[in-house]
């Protein structure tokens, strides 16, 4: 399949993922907010740490007051990451592959961008925003289940699922931290939220019983063998999808990206909460927040880029590449 | 049956070759039975080819390309409209053979009585005409036989002959392609004094499996003179009397009085030779 | 109780109606006459459903161009009607002949000039019309394409006069589009109107795909293999992406952009996941300027360095070929009845529209006299740009048309003002007539295909002649008949 086609694939299905996880983020931090409606200081210090996870504290400066908030992070076409620019960003890259695609797959992607496009997302909002946030984390479920059910499993779909994987990797460790940078220690109510980002709430209920701690929901996040947003379960599924894409087999690499993978796999297979503790929570998420770019760069550059290219870039450069593709 | 025919001929040479003079018969003849719509003819390098009439009827294009060039490209393009030119419920008997010099003396037919370039009239293959024949006298039911027999004992095959041989090698080693059985027809009729001459032309293959031989090639059969009633199509290839899907280029005495394209150059003998023949009916 | 009839207010006016004859007593033509019934006793809400159906349909499966001109290209749907411009198989088959003479003479003429130049020699044409015709290539000298063709891929306008004669308006011989509208509008159709599709032989378009690619593959240098071929588009926002998109999955081939490609020691290659991979066929969709920043412009990003350099070492075949632009200009138009009778010794089947050019002196003053009469076009411009309609214009237009002609005489051609056919079309004021082109789809690649029919354009605007997408045009199904 051509690079740029893989490349391509990987970004709409990163994007689609994004917009997913930003609704989400979106509907459950709203409805938290309202205990806070009545004081703009302690609303504040409620959404700062959610923006600052997900890199928006710039976006929405603080004057404005944040009772708009989740109608910036969704419409505002100068934030890359809300959920028009990642819904356009994603029906962008499948312009560019239509080819690829299933005419179904197309269709409800052009769809929710046309809904979107013409203002009836608008309107939507005005009736409700969480009539809107349901209808796009259904785009979403629906989009993944036409990817698995009308598309080839061949070569392509695997960057689908690279792209999907890594994105919701990056999300549950960004979810998982806002309960670092907050001032306070979390509260139950902070607890909750963060396991509804991950829709982890009833999966983590029936393994905790109820038992809502900071170590029980970061251990469940991070460690959770069968949670399909579970950081460990992202990272096999990326392990498996590079290998499926090289046909090298598990356990061995063929390049960078498989390397790095494997090592994080091993590291988060064999890791327990105490050595969390050891080195602080928010320091392993941000090593393997690192991880995780480091490895959608060594994507790029084992299938899309040629050997003499990637010479020429240099290292630095490169990894600003990465940056700036991660940020877009 | 409204026919579109695309013929073309590429020959490439290892050097440029010079002074090359052409003689094309592509033009399907307009008759009783065939109408000719069109015939664009396209050459290249580029010429302007000039046209006249053989002695036998058929239209001839000439052209000559003094320059130097490695490859000479020819295609001719002709619609075609056609009618059966014999009833299938009604054909022709009833004609008796008559003697081979009562024949002669008749001006339209002596021509198609003799001995030609590659056709030659001997007792060997009198011998096989007679045997042929058998009891009948009819001129058609014989020419159906001497068809018949050959379709029969002959293999259709490629590459065993070629453009040179005679109805002689034919008719002693019983193989060959559709100029082949024409010539070997053309002798079998010719001695027991049925006047029969070369067609070229082509053919649409409209059975389901395109079976037919000689369908994506120009195609040659026969046609023999039955007294009062003209010349009719016989095709040894494949064993049938000629109807609406046969389109004729032109008519002679063998293959070499309407070989569809003759030339000659000065420069090495052509290192690719190349020959593409589509037809298509235009009524699907 | 009988419905109202959809023709009652419909007028012919004095233009040739390709659904009616006579303009009082209007008569539907034998090959309409299903057409006709159909549609007189429609109910006002199945039209409205069927062209939101139709309309939807587009709007959703991405059925779109880009306008320039617009902030960031705006995407949109092209305007679909309803009623099918029908041709009797009688008409269809002329029509087919002429086309098919026009592109091979046009040929041989680009073979012509890039060889021997005899057409010039014979004092046909005058040699400085074709060098200083813009697409002109003279790196194309002595380069022996496959097979001789040049336009593989061609799209011919014609258009038909006051009589209902066919005359051809121009060729379009380096990247026509339009095809899968052509495709798209059929499916359409099938679905609006099953009955009415099914109860007439209209014949099939489905083929041109697959014609396609089998024309494709004949170029391939490689005869050993399978061909690799591909779509090189200038990417998502050139305006015609979606066809690029449309028939590259059609045909089951990939889409590239000029950075997929890559030039390796005068062969090309495309970068895949397994490495690089040598294609043999390109089917480009980009002008000659910026297939090769090294040969042509020097700053074109969607090229590919060292494209020209394989091309002309025969490693890689380009369909169209490069330089096949100088049967475009619409002063070798002028030329294309002379070389149908020069190159084929033929007349041609298929009339031009009588033509000034601008650069003869005589032509010129006729011309500069009469503007409210004609049509006056810039020679190598299309998509109806750069173009002034005598009587539509104003003064101050006609005043800088003569001036533009009187300074690049070369640049314009002027022809009168023909009255284009007209066909009944669903406008705001119920069904009306509107002004219709035609625009078959020629491919040349071991023989020559015409698919039937081809796209009808038609001016959706009242009494505009133009039918241009970017010009508000719409489109309209054409179907063959076979039993007329």
């Amino acid at each position: 399949m051509l690079s740029r086609v893989a490349d391509n694939l990987y970004w709409m299905s990163r994007y689609i993922e994004r917009a997913d996880g930003m609704a989400r983020m979106i509907q459950v931090h709203q409805s938290q907010a309202l205990e806070y409606a009545q004081n703009d200081q302690q609303l504040e210090e409620f959404w700062q740490p959610v923006l600052q996870s997900i890199c928006a504290e710039s976006v929405h400066p603080a004057e404005q007051g944040f009772r708009k908030i989740g109608k910036t992070l969704l419409f505002s076409s100068s934030f890359a990451n809300s959920i028009f620019s990642s819904i356009s960003i994603a029906r962008e890259n499948a312009r560019m592959v239509r080819d690829q695609l299933s005419e179904e797959l197309w269709l409800e992607l052009n769809n929710i961008y046309l809904f979107f496009h013409n203002g009836d997302a608008d309107q939507l909002y005005k009736q409700g925003s969480d009539l809107l946030l349901d209808r796009i984390t259904r785009f979403s479920l629906v989009f993944q289940g036409l990817a698995d059910a009308t598309i080839p499993h061949s070569e392509g779909w695997r960057f689908l699922s690279l792209g999907k994987y890594l994105e919701r990797a990056d999300q549950t460790s960004r979810m998982l931290d806002t309960l670092n940078l907050r001032t306070k220690e979390p509260t139950r109510a902070d607890l909750m939220s963060v396991l509804r980002c991950c829709i982890a709430l009833s999966a983590f209920r029936q393994q905790f019983r109820g038992n809502l701690s900071l170590k029980n929901v970061a251990n469940f996040l991070l460690f959770s063998e069968d949670f399909p947003r579970s950081i460990r379960f992202c990272i096999r599924a990326i392990d498996h999808s590079l290998h499926a894409i090289s046909g090298v087999p598990t356990g061995t690499f063929s390049n960078e990206a498989e390397r790095l993978t494997g090592s994080t796999l091993a590291m988060v297979n064999f890791t327990d909460w105490n050595q969390v503790v050891a080195k602080g929570l928010h320091q392993t998420l941000d090593e393997l927040q690192t991880t995780l770019i480091e490895i959608g760069q060594r994507v790029f550059e084992t299938y899309v880029l040629l050997p003499s290219e990637i010479k020429s870039l240099g290292e630095r450069s490169s990894a600003q590449l990465a940056q700036a593709q991660q940020q877009q | 049956m409204r026919l579109y025919i695309f013929h073309r001929t590429t020959y490439s040479y290892p050097s440029a070759v010079t002074q090359s003079y052409n003689e094309l018969r592509l033009h399907p003849l307009s008759n009783d039975w065939q109408k000719c719509i069109s015939t664009t003819l396209s050459i290249l390098p580029i010429c302007r080819p000039q046209s006249y009439l053989d002695l036998n009827g058929n239209i001839v294009h000439f052209f000559e390309l003094p320059e130097a060039h490695h490859r000479l490209l020819i295609e001719a393009r002709s619609i075609v409209e056609t009618i059966s030119q014999v009833d299938f419920q009604n054909f022709p008997y009833g004609v008796n053979l008559s003697k081979l010099s009562k024949m002669e003396g008749i001006p339209e037919c002596r021509d198609y009585l003799q001995t030609s370039t590659y056709v030659e009239i001997n007792p060997e293959v009198w011998r096989m005409a007679v045997d042929i024949q058998d009891s009948s006298k009819d001129v058609f039911q014989t020419a159906y036989q001497v068809m018949e027999f050959i379709y029969q004992n002959f293999e259709y095959c490629k590459s065993t002959t070629t453009v040179d041989t005679h109805a002689n090698e034919v008719l002693k080693i019983r193989r060959g392609v559709c100029q082949d059985f024409a010539h070997a027809a053309l002798a079998l009729c010719r001695c027991i004094g049925i006047p029969a001459r070369y067609v070229s032309g082509y053919f649409y293959d409209s059975s389901r499996d395109q079976r037919m031989r000689g369908a994506e090639a120009s195609h040659a059969w026969i046609e023999v003179m039955v007294g009062g009633h003209g010349w009719f199509g016989l095709d040894p290839t494949n064993n049938r009397v000629v109807d609406d899907t046969y389109v004729i280029l032109g008519t002679g005495r063998d293959y070499r009085d309407v070989a569809p394209v003759t030339g000659s150059y000065y420069g090495p003998s052509p290192d690719g030779f190349e020959v593409t023949v589509r037809v298509k009916s235009t009524d699907d | 109780m009988s419905l109202p009839s959809q023709f009652q207010n419909y007028t012919t006016g004095h233009f040739f109606d390709e659904m009616f004859s006579g303009d009082q007593q209007l008569s539907a033509r034998a090959h309409y006459q299903q057409i006709f019934q159909r549609f007189d006793r429609l109910t006002a809400s199945e039209i409205s459903d069927r062209r939101q159906q139709a309309d939807s349909s587009f709007l959703e499966h991405g059925i779109t161009f880009t306008v320039y001109g617009d902030e960031g290209g705006t995407e949109r749907i092209f305007p679909f009607d309803l009623i099918p411009r029908v041709i009797p198989e009688s008409e269809w088959s002329m029509v087919e002949n002429g086309l098919r003479q026009r592109i091979i003479a046009i040929n041989l003429f680009l073979n012509d000039i890039y060889h021997g130049r005899k057409i010039i020699k014979d004092g046909i044409i005058p040699e400085e019309i074709v060098n200083s015709s813009k697409n002109y290539r003279p790196e194309m000298i002595g380069f022996d394409p496959p097979q001789g063709v040049y336009a593989h891929i061609c799209g011919t306008d014609l258009i038909r006069d006051d009589k209902g004669n066919y005359l051809v308006l121009e060729d379009n011989a380096r990247c026509p589009s339009g095809a899968s509208y052509l495709l798209e509008n059929r499916e359409i159709m099938k679905r609006a109107f099953p009955q009415t599709f099914g109860g007439m032989a209209v014949r099939p378009v489905e083929a041109y795909p697959d014609t396609l690619l089998k024309t494709l593959e004949y170029l391939s240098p490689r005869k050993s293999q399978k061909p690799v071929c591909v779509l090189l588009t200038p990417g998502v926002y050139n305006s015609a992406y979606f066809e690029h998109t449309f028939l590259a999955r059609q045909m089951g081939i990939e889409i590239v952009e000029g950075k997929d490609l890559i030039a390796i020691d005068s062969c090309i290659y495309m970068r895949t996941t397994r490495g690089l991979v040598q294609v043999d066929v390109i089917y480009r969709r980009l002008d000659d300027d910026f297939l090769d920043p090294l040969m042509f412009r020097k700053e074109s990003m969607l090229g590919v360095s060292g494209l020209m350099d394989a091309y002309l070492k025969g490693n890689v075949a380009l369909a169209n070929a490069v330089g096949t632009g100088v049967a475009d200009d619409k002063v070798t138009y002028a030329y294309v009845p002379e070389m149908i009778k020069y190159y084929l010794n033929q007349d041609p089947i298929l009339a031009n529209v009588p033509t000034y050019l601008c650069w003869r002196d005589s032509d010129r003053a006729h011309v500069l006299q009469n503007l409210e009469n004609l049509v006056v076009k810039a020679a190598n411009e299309s998509g109806g740009y750069g173009m002034l309609i005598g009587n539509q214009s104003t003064k101050e237009e006609r005043e800088e048309f003569a001036r533009l002609i009187e300074a690049h005489p070369r640049e314009y051609i002027a022809q009168p003002i023909v009255s284009l056919s007209r066909h009944p079309t669903f406008c705001e004021e119920g069904i009306a007539g509107r002004h219709v082109d035609l625009r078959p789809f020629i491919l040349y690649g071991e023989d020559v295909e015409i698919i039937p029919g081809g796209l009808t354009r038609v001016a959706l605007k009242k009494g505009s002649l133009v039918v241009n997408s970017s010009q508000g045009g719409g489109s309209k199904d054409t179907w063959v008949l076979k039993d007329f």
